[in-house]
């Protein structure tokens, strides 16, 4: 029996889509407090206007991340959410899950709060929506004792490493994504759990450039798998591409009769490095961007290349204080090596992280800081010299700085000999 | 030379009760001792917080420092 009147909400429960609505009164039928979720989102979309109050001291002992303190302005009207803290738990890479897993922690999430979730936040973390804050010890002690599963970050913290699938499932990885994303969350805990930083900071780990996780337009520091030696090329396969023994895009385009290898892979070559001569595929390595799109097109036939490792961008941040940012090519090939506990990539990191922490001004993401002082000083900060892969193209920009170092002689003149050979 | 950890914690706690901001971001505290490292500073506030002399404030996307009773209390704070 419905609580509250909401004929505001009750429409988002129309069409053919799921709907959160649906999900509420559902669960509120095993537990009363989502009754008062749907009342004070009624009351919302009345006024116009947010009724939960922002942040807090909540958290768990010992932690500074991994809980998100949310109240109600309105409690003596919603006493269901007067607290409604969010709790953030670090998923595991990829996303698998053993269902088992997920039973207890619906159990125990029913026991300790309103048992809504959110599979998953945009960062990755498995995110329990609402409790109050006497659950959360006893709930962060048996989440850490009995299903040994710990909290993800908030805050100015190391935020909760995530992955793409990998070698899990996709041929095309060029190193082992999972390893990567959970080596930094072992090695990166206190980070995760204590602020250190001066806003948020995200890594995340994709395999190729297809970017299934999107690392490049969602995280500080973001790792992409490339080669950097040839394409493997099967020319057997792709002859079997043209004559239509093989389907084009594994077959994911329904209904798409016909392949033109001219038109479909060659003419959308954005550096135009492949070329037909009579039957064969040619390929010029030395300007392919590895963009992945003829492997896509033609995965029987193309495979990355032998040489493997990943590529590190930096600063990607959604629109919160500046616009919204892509990451910027930092440097264009480290071995991603998990025997070596991928130590080239950790050098990275620790390099950008000293200079941020330091330089990095309250609330500026690392995409900020870059942007404030230039890429050529990050550059020489990261101890990487420029490099043509820095660029989108060359001699487009006017503004070219020279450090004194980098002229002979510097720039001190002895204006009296300038003069004698030129006051003329 | 940087100060020794505990002479860094004094300074930061000082700095929380009685400076004129009640809630610090952790770069407010790396004025306190330039010769510091800013992750020696941050563990120092974060020792204090295990000590229960300081406290964590988040509004999920930063965190901040404060002593003991200064932070924002948004259970019993007026929308």
């Amino acid at each position: 029996m419905p609580k509250h009147v909401t004929p505001l909400m009750d429409e988002l429960e129309k069409g053919p889509w799921p709907s959160f609505v649906s999900d509420l009164k559902r669960q509120a039928e095993k537990n009363p407090q989502c009754w008062d979720i749907v009342g004070q989102m009624e009351l919302s979309y009345k006024d116009k206007m947010t009724h939960w109050k922002h942040g807090g001291i909540v958290g768990v002992f010992g932690y500074g991340g991994g809980i998100v303190g949310r109240y109600s302005d309105v409690p003596a009207q919603f006493p269901g959410v007067a607290h409604f803290h969010t709790v953030r738990l670090n998923q595991p890479s990829s996303k698998f899950y053993r269902t088992d897993l997920l039973r207890k922690l619906c159990d125990l999430w029913e026991k300790h709060g309103s048992g809504m979730t959110n599979f998953h936040g945009s960062t990755g973390d498995l995110v329990l929506l609402g409790t109050r804050t006497e659950e959360l010890e006893p709930l962060f002690y048996e989440l850490t004792h009995e299903l040994n599963w710990d909290l993800g970050g908030s805050g100015s913290n190391l935020r909760t490493p995530s992955c793409c699938l990998g070698k899990a499932r996709c041929e095309w990885s060029c190193y082992d994504t999972q390893a990567a994303c959970y080596g930094m969350t072992m090695k990166y805990q206190d980070e995760i759990h204590r602020p250190a930083f001066p806003y948020k900071f995200k890594f995340k780990f994709s395999g190729c450039a297809n970017d299934c996780v999107a690392a490049l337009a969602r995280s500080d520091l973001s790792a992409i798998g490339t080669w950097r030696d040839q394409i493997r090329i099967n020319q057997a396969e792709v002859k079997n591409y043209i004559s239509g023994a093989n389907k084009p895009n594994g077959g994911g385009v329904p209904g798409k009769t016909g392949f033109d290898i001219q038109k479909e892979v060659i003419a959308l070559c954005p550096t135009g490095c492949m070329w037909m001569e009579g039957d064969t595929l040619k390929i010029d390595d030395a300007e392919c961007t590895r963009c992945m799109h003829c492997l896509n097109v033609m995965p029987k036939a193309l495979r990355p290349g032998l040489d493997q490792g990943a590529s590190i961008m930096m600063g990607a941040k959604a629109p919160i204080l500046d616009g919204a940012q892509l990451g910027t090519l930092i440097v264009p090939f480290i071995k991603m090596n998990p025997d070596g506990e991928f130590e080239e990539l950790v050098e990275v990191i620790e390099k950008c992280w000293d200079w941020w922490m330091e330089n990095g001004k309250n609330r500026e993401r690392l995409g900020e800081s870059i942007q404030r002082v230039g890429l050529p000083t990050f550059l020489r900060v990261m101890e990487i010299e420029a490099l043509p892969q820095h660029v989108k193209e060359p001699r487009s920009n006017p503004y070219v700085f020279w450090r004194d170092e980098e002229v002979p002689g510097g720039f001190e003149r002895d204006v009296k000999e300038f003069r004698k050979k030129h006051a003329q | 030379m940087a100060m020794s950890i505990e002479e860094l914690k004094e300074k930061i706690l000082d700095k929380a009760l009685n400076g004129p901001k009640a809630q610090l971001y952790v770069k407010d505290f790396h004025a306190i001792d330039p010769d510091a490292s800013p992750r020696a500073v941050k563990n120092a506030a974060n020792d204090l917080v295990k000590e229960g002399k300081m406290v964590f404030w988040s509004s999920g996307s930063t965190t901040m420092y404060a002593a003991k009773g200064r932070a924002k209390d948004e259970e019993t704070r007026e929308a």
